[in-house]
């Protein structure tokens, strides 16, 4: 931990992981205003004493409605990263410790899965599965399996060849002994890491899907389904594209520099 | 060579101290470190890993790491101050002044690169040569350093050649441009024996012809003697003894280079255990083959000329109760894939029989055979899981074969840190808090913790310091001798296989050419091949003491 936060984009990162969890956590009760009250007299309005981070159409806070939607939001990425990571973790871990002809089988479909751009198949599911917060998970979840797979098997290859795990073998242990002692406990740094950082494409890819309208719907405080109501309203007041989209890229940014901290700190070629 | 060109010191090293910059603070590499070498002469630093003597060689070209930062003293080339050569100087010095030598060929050279292209690079860069003139300049520096053809060597890439081939080209590199020193870093440590062998005398002899200057990087005292006219001993970056070669290497005058030498092993100074009463086998392996990338029917389709190719052929030898059986070769000779069946990692062909019993198949091997046959491999920081502690891992043969019942675990996982002579505290240490000497003691200990009736030891001692080398080979014959297990201990270092071993096997390219008892190593009727290892490597002659 200490090394962690010794490290420039690891003191950002977690600084600014800290502030939305913060706001995760507890953004429903420090909003000034609830989320849904108009105040018709003060539409489209900067920033200002009154409402911190200015209006939108309709007169709603907007600092109220981004903290309000801050749970929807991180709750989002990060679900959908344990799902997908889960998943591939454990197909990858299978595909890894079985080898030979399983693990071709299982790679090859993942390989097809992978060949499609990510947000395609994204939209793909999404279409298939209809709208919503919840199938907007599942679909992001799915798109994320094959990858995560991917990192697990290597990862798992890796160590599976190492000599303490071939001295496990010469000496007859288990195989689950061997995969969940030997095997897995070494192997699952990557596969953390990289799900710190996915975490940030999750969550990009959420609003992305709220913009477009397929992932949470109105009158949702969803960060992305935000920028795209307001869409219509940039030019009158550019406050209320920019706070929800800056909320996304401060939320994005600092899972993104907090994984490549962590990347660094499990290199084990730092360590010594 | 006249003395008065003798007199002129090319290379000296004044008080010279550095540090690296970590996390945890400076840390000091090389403390007041003193050398001189002379026009002609071959100057070794030998010292252990980490004594600092790699450090020294890049202090000298200042290719050092960011973090480096250098404390105090000079070092002069031909009485310039190095330290205060700016960047466009230093590229100019590097190569074509001071040029270096590597030790793993095979990652010095760049492997997108004609071989004659890196040759002639360098004598373009330096000497100004045109293409055509670098062309016929670099053939005739490879045929100097023996390459048959060297015309079609330069039209080679570095993966169309051998390792020794490879070192050639390297050492010609850096004789062409008549460098005032050349840096030798371990030049044969990554070479079979017989290739290294090659390899120095080709050293020995381009030196006496060129009479450069060459510092001389090795942690091999036996090399060293043979090789080098002065000698500096480094010890934690520090120098605890120089001088020359003869006088430090007859009568060492500091404790460290006396223990380092009397540390060497010699055949004539046997520590093995007593030898086996009968000649009846406990272990016998019978026309034991290994093959390895067996075509799949798709791959044979496509190419019916694929074949598997065999890691080893045939091999028979067996193995005494309480005997230690040496197998010899150089890498790639099939040794380890051999160890590798008997513990059942690899599938093979043939015949092992173990105590009476047959296995015809290593899907045979069960939990009996796989406690009576214990392994220890040859890297100490991979054979031990980071995750566990020393206790675990110790503890963990004796529950798997119930060995002890649980109560009793604690205590016996002390005992067995007792007999490898580690504390009782290590016991809650992880892996990575331990020195490779340790780790590879605490693998020796897991693998006797089974009470096996055989120990495989896969090079055990090869990633070892000398010193330390001679207390694990002690350490694991004292225990062979306690419990009275065989032991079969692959190795390439043949003096310390004479020492330890009562039969020794030698193999060569997957087959066994020659299998012989100890005391016959060096009879006239041993395999060609047997008499070319032993006739490569020196056998180190004991110091008069003076302690």
């Amino acid at each position: 931990m200490r090394k962690l936060l010794s490290s420039p984009s690891g003191l950002i990162g977690s600084l600014l992981l800290a502030i939305v969890l913060t706001a995760a956590l507890f953004g429903p009760w420090l909003a000034p205003y609830e989320p849904q009250q108009f105040h018709a007299q003060s539409r489209l309005q900067g920033p200002s004493l009154q409402f911190l981070l200015g209006t939108d159409q309709y007169g709603r806070d907007l600092l109220s409605r981004i903290l309000n939607g801050a749970p929807a939001t991180v709750l989002f990425g990060i679900g959908a990263t344990v799902l997908g990571v889960g998943v591939g973790s454990i197909i990858g871990v299978i595909a890894g410790v079985a080898g030979g002809r399983t693990d071709s089988i299982i790679m090859r479909i993942l390989d097809g899965m992978l060949a499609m751009p990510e947000l395609l198949f994204t939209l793909l599911i999404v279409t298939f599965l209809g709208g919503g917060t919840t199938q907007a998970l599942l679909a992001v979840a799915v798109t994320f399996t094959p990858g995560m797979a991917r990192v697990a098997r290597s990862s798992v290859l890796s160590v599976r060849t190492r000599e303490y795990v071939l001295a496990a073998i010469a000496r007859g242990e288990s195989q689950n002994w061997i995969v969940f002692r030997e095997v897995l406990p070494n192997a699952l740094g990557p596969v953390i890491v990289e799900a710190t950082i996915r975490v940030s494409f999750a969550i990009m890819i959420g609003a992305t899907l709220g913009f477009l309208g397929l992932g949470a719907q109105p009158p949702s405080t969803e960060w992305g389904l935000m920028v795209a109501e307001a869409r219509q309203f940039m030019f009158r007041n550019p406050w209320c594209v920019a706070m929800p989209g800056l909320a996304i890229a401060i939320t994005a940014m600092g899972f993104n520099l907090f994984g490549d901290a962590l990347r660094d700190v499990f290199d084990p070629k730092r360590n010594h | 060579m006249t003395a008065s060109v003798k007199q002129r010191p090319v290379l000296e090293v004044l008080n010279y101290s550095m540090s690296y910059q970590t996390e945890d603070g400076p840390v000091e590499a090389l403390r007041n470190v003193s050398l001189k070498v002379m026009s002609g002469e071959t100057h070794a630093i030998v010292g252990e890993s980490g004594s600092g003597k790699s450090t020294l060689a890049w202090a000298v070209t200042r290719c050092l790491p960011a973090n480096a930062r250098d404390l105090n003293g000079a070092i002069l080339l031909n009485s310039e101050d190095v330290l205060a050569k700016s960047r466009s100087e230093l590229r100019d010095l590097r190569g074509r002044r001071i040029s270096m030598v590597f030790q793993d060929p095979s990652s010095s050279l760049n492997p997108s690169m004609k071989l004659g292209d890196q040759v002639m690079e360098v004598l373009r860069r330096h000497r100004g040569m045109s293409r055509e003139a670098a062309r016929i300049e670099a053939e005739a520096a490879l045929s100097r350093t023996g390459i048959q053809n060297p015309a079609a060597m330069m039209e080679r890439y570095p993966h169309e050649a051998s390792g020794g081939e490879k070192q050639r080209v390297i050492i010609a590199t850096a004789f062409a441009c008549n460098p005032e020193l050349i840096i030798f870093d371990e030049p044969t440590t990554a070479l079979d024996i017989l290739t290294a062998k090659q390899i120095l005398e080709l050293f020995v002899k381009l030196r006496k012809e060129t009479g450069v200057a060459a510092l001389y990087i090795s942690h091999d005292l036996g090399l060293v003697r043979r090789i080098a006219d002065t000698v500096t001993v480094l010890y934690k970056g520090e120098v605890v003894e120089e001088g020359d070669v003869k006088t430090v290497f007859e009568t060492p005058k500091h404790t460290y280079t006396q223990n380092l030498l009397a540390a060497l092993p010699r055949p004539q100074d046997r520590i093995a255990a007593p030898a086996p009463e009968t000649t009846a086998p406990l272990c016998a392996v019978e026309n034991v083959s290994v093959r390895y990338n067996e075509p799949s029917w798709l791959t044979r389709i496509v190419n019916p000329a694929a074949k598997a190719h065999y890691g080893a052929k045939q091999i028979s030898f067996d193995v005494r109760p309480g005997e230690l059986v040496g197998i010899v070769g150089e890498s790639g000779s099939g040794k380890s894939t051999i160890a590798r069946a008997a513990i059942g990692l690899n599938p093979f062909e043939g015949r092992i029989t173990f105590n009476g019993r047959h296995f015809d198949n290593w899907k045979a091997f069960d939990k009996a055979y796989r406690r009576q046959v214990q392994i220890v491999f040859q890297h100490p920081d991979a054979s031990l899981n980071p995750r566990e502690t020393i206790g675990r891992i110790l503890a963990r043969p004796l529950r798997l074969y119930n060995l002890a019942p649980a109560h009793a675990v604690p205590e016996r996982v002390r005992e067995l840190l007792e007999t490898v002579l580690l504390p009782p505290e290590f016991v809650n240490r992880y892996p990575h808090q331990l020195s490779g000497g340790q780790k590879q003691r605490v693998a020796i200990a897991r693998a006797f913790a089974a009470e096996p009736k055989l120990v495989i030891c896969d090079e055990i001692t090869a990633a070892l310091d000398v010193s330390v080398q001679s207390a694990v080979a002690q350490l694991l014959v004292e225990l062979q001798a306690r419990s009275g297990a065989a032991c079969l201990f692959i190795t390439h270092d043949l003096n310390l296989i004479r020492q330890l071993a009562h039969r020794i096997v030698v193999m060569h390219r997957g087959t066994l050419v020659d299998t012989f008892d100890v005391a016959d190593a060096v009879a006239p009727e041993r395999a060609d091949y047997t008499r070319a290892l032993l006739n490569a490597v020196a056998v180190p002659t004991r110091p008069a003491h003076t302690s």
